[in-house]
């Protein structure tokens, strides 16, 4: 665990369960998690302190996912580099090519399996396995 | 997990708390809060004679009594004194002033708004931090509006009499500068400040009556907006920005966020505050 | 004494009359765009203008005003203005959409849920529980069983169960346990079902 340690994450997603399941999977791996629930919210909190990963969802009220995205890559140094992982219930290319257009660096259907989840957390962070 | 002694709550009531306040009412309350929000939380459980988090966050949730407005109240602390929320009265010198008289303006004087200005704390104090704090405050015409809902405290700020707890924040020196003791626990504020700052009464809802106060370079809005529904709330902030030049700021309350309110504003975090700004003039792009 | 008072100049007003506000509304300038949207909100034919604009706007300020206007408005022209917007390509059209919607009075929705949360369309049903978390507590409760009950579509599932887990009553927890097997391969389904009977059951156990 001690490769994790410090790493922090914040999990941008309207609905509580899914914000919770994350957690729970990410604080068992060792991740600090912090939450938000629409993308307006979440820029703020990366304002005041900045993470190694965010983990955002496609639908959400006051500020979509990508529209966080492209909001979040127009700030400065440090946050506009955060590597993103969106989530979506949609899965058609064209979907795929908005969220890579918008600076995600991944983007996979939802909801994710607990451990693909912390796999791709400890690669996005650059934890060694 | 289990609850902790009667009045504390585990991590999972904790958050779900946390989530319905800042859906309901855009107030933020971080894990820093956390035994401030408990203390509260026990507050009402007491006056509501809940005996355990599920049955107090039931009513809540219901707003039964009008329990959210309560739960609201109890951190709002109704009090209002003088240099309250300091570190605002800080970005707004060491930072919104010196930006906005940065850029070129054929007016120069600069229009602050209170709204909420309740019974006059806050547009004194930022006349009399303006005085004290900010070196180019003598260059610059400035003019500071106050403005509630409520006739009655706007009688009272007129007056500019204040009692003790008031004044607490304040050095004896700005007392003994900015006041004359008119008895044991009344000091009235000096006729030059007095007399220069507007009252005026104003519904934050009515398009009409906000635009008629003009356009602003600063709005002070605390501690209003989340005790309005989720359709009044989005049409004050939208009036609030209509009342603002473009470039100008407006701070919220040091728990709100302007995120659950609306996403007209950019948000600009400054070393002592986050506040929002009306973006600068724009084009189609 | 830099403080002074002085005769205030009041916010520009926009335009007045329909004609006005229409082509003010075409104007290249979001600022201009954004005054007309606010006044057409009261005028009489001025939602159905701002309805024509909204799927056209690319300004999100601009949007913003239109949906907030309608939700203040609060009529059912407005919200029929807003309900084919959930089906929406656009992701940001959709929640703006479901963010009016659900500021409207929830009276005003109630009878239009039934028939969103049997369309034909699962994302449809899956915002549709969004406006049923409004309700109160047994309304929802009763709309959400009846939709878990014969949802396919594990996402909408998720959806039912979120709400529940937050507002659901007692009469929830038979079709919660019985999904609770369904699923029981389906990790999130699986956790956040569970969740949701805990916390039904502690705010029952409470009750007594």
């Amino acid at each position: 665990m001690a490769d994790v340690m410090g790493k922090r994450i914040l999990v941008i997603d309207d609905a509580s369960l899914i914000r919770l399941y994350y957690r729970q999977a990410l604080e068992s791996a060792g991740f600090h998690v912090d939450e938000a629930l629409n993308g307006l919210e979440a820029i703020e909190k990366l304002l005041l302190e900045p993470v190694d990963l965010v983990i955002v969802d496609v639908n959400m009220p006051r500020m979509d996912g990508m529209t966080f995205l492209k909001t979040l890559r127009r700030q400065g140094s440090p946050i506009a580099a955060i590597p993103a992982l969106v989530t979506s219930t949609e899965a058609a290319p064209q979907d795929l090519d908005a969220a890579r257009a918008a600076g995600a660096n991944f983007y996979l259907v939802k909801p994710l399996a607990q451990d693909v989840l912390v796999q791709y957390a400890r690669l996005m962070c650059a934890v060694s396995a | 997990m289990p609850a902790d002694e009667a009045g504390g709550v585990n991590e999972d009531e904790f958050r779900r708390l946390c989530e319905f306040i800042y859906r309901r009412t855009g107030m933020v309350f971080t894990e820093a809060k956390r035994y401030y929000v408990e203390r509260r939380m026990a507050d009402r459980m007491l006056a509501t004679g809940s005996t355990s988090f599920a049955s107090y966050f039931a009513r809540l949730r219901s707003d039964v009594r009008g329990e959210v407005e309560q739960f609201i109240n109890a951190f709002t602390v109704n009090e209002t004194y003088f240099y309250r929320e300091e570190h605002q009265l800080q970005c707004l010198s060491a930072d919104l002033l010196p930006r906005r008289i940065a850029r070129p303006r054929a007016n120069k004087t600069i229009r602050i708004w209170s709204v909420p200005c309740s019974t006059g704390e806050e547009p004194y104090s930022i006349a009399i931090w303006l005085l004290e704090n900010w070196p180019q405050v003598d260059a610059y015409e400035i003019e500071i509006l106050g403005s509630d809902i409520d006739t009655r405290v706007l009688d009272a700020a007129r007056t500019g009499v204040f009692g003790r707890r008031a004044l607490m924040r304040l050095s004896a020196d700005l007392v003994t500068r900015y006041f004359e003791q008119t008895d044991d626990e009344n000091w009235r504020l000096i006729d030059d400040l007095r007399q220069s700052i507007s009252f005026s009464p104003v519904n934050l809802v009515e398009a009409a009556e906000t635009r008629a106060h003009g356009a602003f370079d600063v709005i002070f809005c605390r501690n209003v907006l989340i005790y309005f529904d989720d359709a009044s709330r989005r049409t004050a902030a939208e009036n609030l920005y209509e009342n603002l030049l473009p470039g100008g700021f407006i701070c919220l309350g040091h728990s709100e966020s302007m995120s659950r309110i609306s996403p007209l504003f950019d948000v600009c975090r400054y070393s002592d505050a986050i506040v929002y700004q009306r973006p600068m003039e724009r084009a189609d792009g | 004494m830099p403080l002074v008072r002085k005769s205030t100049t009041p916010v520009d007003a926009p335009p007045s009359g329909l004609e006005a506000l229409r082509a003010a509304l075409a104007s290249s300038s979001p600022d201009e765009r954004w005054q007309a949207a606010r006044a057409l909100i009261d005028m009489p034919g001025g939602i159905a203008l701002l309805g024509a604009g909204l799927a056209t706007e690319a300004d999100i300020r601009v949007r913003e005003v239109i949906f907030t206007g309608i939700a203040r408005n609060a009529t059912p022209a407005g919200a029929a203005l807003l309900l084919p917007l959930l089906r929406s390509e656009d992701a940001s059209l959709r929640s703006g959409a479901l963010d009016a919607l659900a500021a409207m009075p929830a009276a005003m929705l109630a009878g239009r849920l039934p028939e969103l949360l049997h369309d034909a369309d699962p994302d449809v049903r899956l915002l549709a529980c969004e406006l049923a978390r409004g309700l109160p507590s047994e309304d929802a409760t009763r709309l959400m069983v009846d939709l878990l009950e014969r949802e396919s579509e594990p996402n909408v599932c998720a959806a039912t169960v979120d709400v529940l887990a937050e507002i659901g009553g007692p009469q929830a927890l038979p079709v919660l346990q019985r999904n609770a097997e369904r699923f029981a391969s389906s990790p999130f389904l699986a956790f956040a079902i569970e969740i949701a009977v805990k916390r039904i059951s502690t705010t029952l156990d409470a009750g007594r």
